[in-house]
């Protein structure tokens, strides 16, 4: 994934990209070899238009601040035309959604690592991340992220039905639940910088099953494999469907040839015994 | 324990009865002796004076040669028939008795304490030694303190700790605190040197632990796992909240 992010990264920067901050996503134009390489490291949704030479992209506003402020390979324009400063961009990002500081320092300590992070609304949580391209694997993980404070007063995961639900949630989809917790040092949000002084800590929730684990000498690690296990069935059925193939169909008909053969030996040797039968007779 | 389901009759709207077998009811194994215990009021402790069977052999503290269950073990094994209890004057306590002794939140503790050990799971209070042989007096409630390899995670709690009820009564609401340790089922488990437990529970009164309150547990336990449980409607669940740190990929 490093690999392809770091393709996209210089080939926008040699197209001195822009976006367009419109409401709560940004937009942005790319020449269609571009595409593949937003398409493959997982930035953005596509949009459908009838252009010829462009194809527009929408961006999340943690897709774009992260192209921008991290990647350094994408610039954002607002009404005015003018391109925006990472001090700019950040409060208009935080005007737009109070709790950017948090989730962007989530989302960009999940992407660092070359996880690939999509929203997690299906789910019920902020985000999902991938180990692969979504399109091989399903997500490992289903992410909530909670801010410092917030799992002690007013925030989500407060009430035991809160654990239950998102636990409930991701395990019949087969993912972990995720909390992110983002701890401050410093105060003020005023610029980007601050994000250095956030810490992210992670924290898997599972709900833990005392019947299933009473000769598990190393707890937790059959179920770790359980979901591996999903994971690798998952990706290979994804696999055959996303590229229709049929598995091994050479083999098949060989398998079908030999036991073809075996039964007209069989056949052939009863003959024989027969005939020797009679013969003797 | 043994399972197996049992038929239960439905009155149907029309008159009729209709034979259902609902789920899955634990039924109880047939108990010909039953160990004696004389309940000590002022302990909170049944001290046995006959002993039969061999669930002893996971349950109940040692002090002084003689063994001592607490509450939720006493409740256990009266639930399953296997001890008569006494009380002072020398006359047997009934279930009913015992159940009015689990106030508040003990009652939710018992419950977890019933779950886990019906599972076939060795389950001790934490943070009290299951046996101290040099003990100088023979009441529990001077010699139950713990054993030095556990003295560490008492260092970090109240001082009730040593009593038996103390650190189950003097808690604050919504306060998380380890409450049993547990061990997968062992047939070599001896109390002598019972080891590491497998886990640590925890149990909070009200919502769910703070990740704050999670971290001070996790230093006070140690590298020992720790499961935080849920009681409602008397259905038990655990929960894990393991620090993760998600690897880089290439």
């Amino acid at each position: 994934m490093s690999k392809i992010v770091s393709q996209l990264q210089s080939s926008l920067i040699q197209s001195d990209a822009q976006g367009l901050l419109a409401g709560c996503t940004v937009l942005i134009a790319v020449k269609p070899e571009q595409t593949d390489l937003l398409d493959h490291s997982c930035f953005g949704k596509r949009i459908v238009t009838a252009e010829k030479d462009n194809e527009w992209f929408q961006l999340g506003l943690e897709e774009a601040f992260y192209l921008c402020f991290s990647l350094k390979c994408l610039k954002i324009v607002g009404d005015d035309k003018c391109p925006k400063d990472d001090v700019e961009l950040w409060q208009c990002m935080i005007s737009r959604k109070p709790n950017f500081p948090d989730f962007y320092k989530a989302y960009s300590h999940l992407r660092m690592k070359n996880w690939v992070v999509k929203s997690g609304l299906n789910y019920g949580v902020d985000f999902v991340a991938y180990r692969h391209h979504p399109s091989l694997v399903h997500s490992e993980y289903a992410v909530l992220v909670l801010s410092e404070g917030e799992d002690e007063g007013n925030g989500r995961l407060r009430l035991w039905s809160d654990l239950h639900c998102t636990t409930r949630v991701s395990g019949s989809v087969v993912k972990t639940l995720l909390v992110l917790r983002i701890t401050k040092t410093g105060n003020g949000v005023a610029s980007p910088s601050c994000l250095e002084k956030y810490t992210v800590v992670g924290r898997t929730i599972r709900r833990w099953h005392p019947e299933q684990c009473r000769e598990d000498n190393v707890i937790g690690e059959n179920r770790t494999k359980q979901q591996e296990a999903l994971g690798k069935a998952s990706l290979k059925t994804k696999f055959t469907q996303k590229h229709d193939v049929k598995l091994k169909p050479g083999l098949v008909g060989i398998e079908r040839g030999f036991s073809l053969v075996s039964i007209s030996l069989v056949f052939a040797l009863i003959c024989f015994i027969v005939s020797r039968w009679f013969w003797s007779n | 324990m043994a399972f197996e389901a049992v038929p239960r009759s439905v009155l149907l709207h029309n008159g009729g009865w209709l034979n259902i077998t609902s789920g899955f009811i634990s039924k109880l194994q047939f108990r010909k002796d039953k160990s004696r215990a004389h309940w000590i009021n002022e302990i909170g402790m049944a001290e046995v004076v006959e002993n039969k069977g061999k669930l002893w052999r996971t349950m109940g503290v040692v002090r002084s040669g003689k063994i001592y269950y607490s509450i939720e073990e006493t409740l256990f094994l009266m639930e399953i028939g296997a001890l008569l209890l006494l009380d002072d004057s020398g006359t047997s306590l009934s279930l009913n008795d015992m159940y009015a002794k689990v106030s508040g939140g003990s009652w939710e503790l018992f419950e977890v304490y019933r779950h886990l050990k019906s599972l076939g799971y060795i389950v001790g209070q934490h943070g009290i030694a299951w046996s101290i042989k040099d003990a100088k007096s023979n009441r529990p409630s001077v010699s139950l303190q713990c054993s030095p390899q556990s003295s560490e995670v008492v260092d970090l709690e109240s001082e009730d700790e040593s009593s038996i009820v103390g650190p189950f009564n003097n808690m604050h609401i919504n306060e998380a605190r380890p409450v049993f340790d547990v061990y997968l089922p062992n047939s070599k488990f001896r109390k002598s040197s019972p080891g590491d437990p497998s886990f640590v529970i925890c149990l909070t009164r009200g919502d769910l632990p703070s990740i704050a309150d999670i971290e001070v547990l996790e230093r006070q336990c140690g590298a020992i796992p720790l499961r935080f449980c849920h009681v409602e409607y008397g259905r038990v669940s655990f929960f894990s909240f393991d620090e993760v740190e998600l690897p880089i990929l290439p």
